[in-house]
């Protein structure tokens, strides 16, 4: 068992505000890696080609230089999804957790060429029960005039650890949407960076976390700003009950020549309960003058008045609170088209709330 | 378009340097020896000398930040903390020394005593050199004092209240404060009585490659109020010259205090300051706040709302110009029920000055149905200064109401547009955005401290239209 320190912020601040990282004790990173068989694989064509020959395993953050390493040395799953399509087609990748495949070491690099469309669907699952460690890295390079839309979904169960590591790279007019779907894992550890190169370029993530019991999530998310004109939206919804943490760290970076970007950050909590606890570092820097940078967060329980409304037309407490986050959510829930795939966020809203 | 440009702030008043004439100077490092000379030197009683030469072992034992501005050239061994002005405390402006008197009258310290001041206390170096205050307050048993006076003549008060706020092991220049403070002022405020007029302490800080260490002592007994403004400058030097005051405010139930700085050391100071207040029952705690000078300054003044009901209200500015690295900012821990809290920070960075907000807002699981509200705006005048805001948000329980915005930009286009198309200049229609950005923070200050502030901000806008 070890104590981990890990997803440092890009600019430190006081360490008695337990923020700069976060520590974990108690962690077991497997050192022999099993093999991991359930993956599935949905449509996959001749413009969205999938295969194991991934070329870039450099991170420029990373949650862990011993989580990055073990991703290099020991992946048990690669896969590069290379997007050729002109049209938006849908490629969808699933991982499922069992007592046979309980450890995924998974590398997933995804390349566009110019001026293509696509969404990638990214899916980790794991069934009740099962102890599964996960250490996933996934690296999107979107070229020029690409339009790549990725919806990540985490349904690990409780006793899972689940760390992933996410780094994009923008180009001239690249438009990167980005919908996280956090949901799993005793602990929940990710680390999501882009760099906006391009001018012009536009990256949106949108992010739902959802804890309970005594669930940790540590969410890093950095946007560095370098291309004229170029943007990026963070929306971080998330709710928390029983005495589940979180920690959202944004930064939005604006670099020196990035004349005329934008940045917005937005992060609502709702807490559940008065022992869950919501710690937030939304970070705004600047080294350029002609440039609008935005951020907002809050934190609290949910509106009585609201909770009133729906009560006073027949609904109980507990179903009440359910619409009121599932409301919250919904603006986010949009985003994946995927109609069977959003009816399974629902359901395992409804399912984490009961 | 050209570029609109701002001058620096003439410092002409501020930069005014005496003689470096002392009655007594420390020799330069920081021993327990040097320590044990101070004590002597002030005469302390026992228990003050064990507690400097406690509080430098702590000081040697803290690590220094690993966070926020480098102070890597700070070198306690060429500053001497401990400098003695060739005068005793005086009563009367007249007995104050020729070359000291003409600095306060320079910075037009006598002259808002005679006209908007209840008590004014001025030092210099590391002593006060003039304390005095009006009649009224005296006999409505209002103690405005040197805290080494207040040391000998309420030993008790002192002793019981002293670095307890802001324990020695707060961080490394809490420690080094503790060790070798001198100098400040000491202030009681009786239960029920109003202070209506401000009362005023003016650091100053004339000797060369060495340190202020003022201790600010500050209690507002139940039901009472008080105004207190405290100024600081410096001339600037060479060598690099070392501000690490500390002031502790208690606010008792139902109290309010008020408190106000106008900080302008000059750029080659190092300002580590710590302020913290403990705050009572329905009590108030306001702080405004002007940030100009300093080389680095890491000032976060903090409010910790103990008493249920108790409200605090941080409104504060930075202006950082060439050289300059403020990391600023304001923390607040809400400790009962029904607390409040609005902080309201606004930066301005030019010519490569870095403005950084850096704050905390914890709402601990005992401050059920407290309230904070946190707005942060900067304002980038060039593309070669840099402004972050770091703020940490800590809320442990659910019946908060919690929100925090932040905005980073330049002076809008639009909006200079619409007062050009109003018939302004462009540098009268820039010119007015910025006094109107600063103007929330100056209109809470006294007038002739927001007076300070304007000649400070001193917007000389060049630059033409092209």
């Amino acid at each position: 068992m070890e104590k981990l320190k890990l997803n440092e912020t890009p600019v430190r601040t006081s360490r008695n505000y337990n923020i700069n990282n976060i520590t974990l004790e108690n962690i077991k990173i497997p050192e022999n890696i099993e093999s991991f068989e359930n993956v599935e694989i949905k449509g996959e064509s001749s413009k969205i080609k999938i295969d194991s020959k991934v070329n870039n395993c450099d991170l420029v953050y990373g949650l862990l230089d011993t989580l990055t390493n073990q991703v290099k040395e020991h992946a048990n799953q690669k896969l590069m999804v290379s997007i050729d399509s002109k049209t938006n087609q849908e490629v969808q990748i699933g991982f499922t957790f069992d007592n046979k495949n309980s450890q995924l070491i998974d590398h997933i690099q995804v390349e566009s060429r110019e001026n293509t469309k696509a969404t990638v669907i990214i899916k980790y699952e794991a069934k009740e029960g099962v102890e599964a460690f996960h250490n996933g890295m996934i690296k999107i390079h979107a070229k020029k005039g690409s339009e790549i839309n990725v919806i990540l979904l985490n349904l690990m169960n409780l006793s899972s650890n689940h760390f992933m590591s996410i780094e994009n790279e923008l180009e001239e007019d690249a438009n990167l949407k980005y919908t996280i779907i956090d949901f799993g894992g005793k602990n929940s550890i990710s680390n999501y960076y882009a760099n906006l190169k391009g001018n012009s370029c536009q990256n949106t993530l949108n992010t739902i976390y959802l804890g309970k019991e005594n669930q940790v999530f540590d969410l890093n998310y950095i946007g560095e700003l370098r291309g004229e004109k170029s943007n990026i939206n963070i929306e971080v919804e998330g709710a928390l009950r029983d005495t589940a943490k979180k920690h959202f760290k944004g930064t939005i970076d604006f670099k020196k020549g990035c004349k005329k970007a934008s940045g917005n950050e937005n992060e609502n909590c709702m807490l559940l309960s008065d022992t869950a606890k919501s710690l937030a570092l939304p970070m705004l820097l600047c080294s350029e003058e002609e440039v609008e940078g935005n951020h907002s967060s809050s934190a609290g329980k949910v509106g009585d008045k609201e909770l009133f409304y729906i009560m006073s037309r027949g609904f109980e407490k507990k179903e009440a609170m359910k619409l009121m986050v599932r409301a919250k959510f919904n603006k986010i829930i949009e985003n994946i088209k995927n109609e069977e795939l959003k009816n399974k966020v629902i359901e395992e809203i409804d399912k984490r709330l009961d | 378009m050209a570029k609109t440009k701002l001058d620096e702030i003439n410092r002409n008043i501020y930069d005014i340097k005496n003689k470096d004439e002392y009655d007594f100077k420390i020799k330069k490092g920081l021993t327990p020896e040097i320590i044990e000379e101070i004590s002597k030197q002030k005469d302390d009683p026992q228990w003050m000398r064990e507690f400097r030469l406690k509080a430098l072992e702590v000081y040697n034992k803290l690590e220094l930040p690993t966070w926020g501005p480098d102070l890597s050239e700070l070198d306690m061994n060429e500053i001497a903390t401990y400098v003695r002005p060739k005068t005793s405390l005086n009563s009367s402006w007249e007995d104050v020394p020729e070359d000291i008197k003409n600095t306060f009258d320079k910075l037009g310290i006598p002259e808002a005593e005679k006209e908007s001041l209840a008590g004014v206390g001025a030092q210099y170096d590391s002593e006060v050199v003039y304390h005095s205050m009006k009649q009224e307050l005296i006999k409505q048993g209002v103690i405005y004092t040197d805290m080494e006076s207040a040391l000998k003549k309420y030993p008790d008060l002192v002793k019981e209240h002293f670095m307890k706020c802001v324990p020695v092991y707060d961080h490394k220049f809490v420690a080094l404060h503790g060790a070798v403070w001198s100098g400040g002022s000491f202030v009681y405020v009786p239960k029920g009585v109003k202070v209506d007029i401000p009362l005023q302490s003016y650091f100053r800080l004339n000797s060369p490659e060495s340190g202020q260490f003022e201790h600010t002592l500050i209690i507002v007994d139940e039901g009472a109020s008080l105004h207190f403004i405290e100024g600081c400058s410096a001339p600037k030097y060479n060598k690099v010259n070392l501000h690490a005051g500390c002031v502790e405010l208690y606010v008792k139930d139902n109290a309010y205090l008020r408190y106000s700085t106008i900080e302008n050391w000059s750029k080659n100071m190092l300002n580590l300051n710590t302020k913290k207040a403990i705050v009572g029952k329905n009590a108030k705690m306001d702080w405004v706040s002007g940030s100009f000078g300093s080389k680095i300054s890491m000032l976060y003044p903090m409010s910790i709302l103990n008493g249920e009901g108790a409200k605090t209200e941080y409104t504060g500015i930075s202006f950082a110009g060439k050289g300059q690295n403020l990391d600023n900012g304001f923390k607040v821990v809400h400790n009962a029920k029904n607390t409040s809290s609005v902080v309201n920070a606004k930066s301005i960075s030019k010519n490569g000055g870095k403005c950084t907000y850096r704050s905390l807002v914890r709402i601990n699981e005992n401050a059920a149905s407290s309230k904070s509200s946190v707005s942060c705006e900067s304002l980038m005048l060039d593309d070669i200064s840099v402004s972050d805001t770091i703020p940490v948000n800590d809320i442990r329980t659910d019946e908060v109401e919690f929100s925090h915005e932040a905005k980073i930009g330049k002076i809008s286009d639009k909006t200079i547009f619409y007062l050009m198309s109003r018939g302004l200049s462009e540098e009268d229609a820039k010119a007015m955005i910025v006094r109107g950005f600063a103007y929330p923070i100056s209109k809470e200050l006294p007038v002739e401290y927001a007076v300070e502030m304007n000649n400070l901000i001193n917007l000389e806008l060049e630059g033409a239209i092209g």
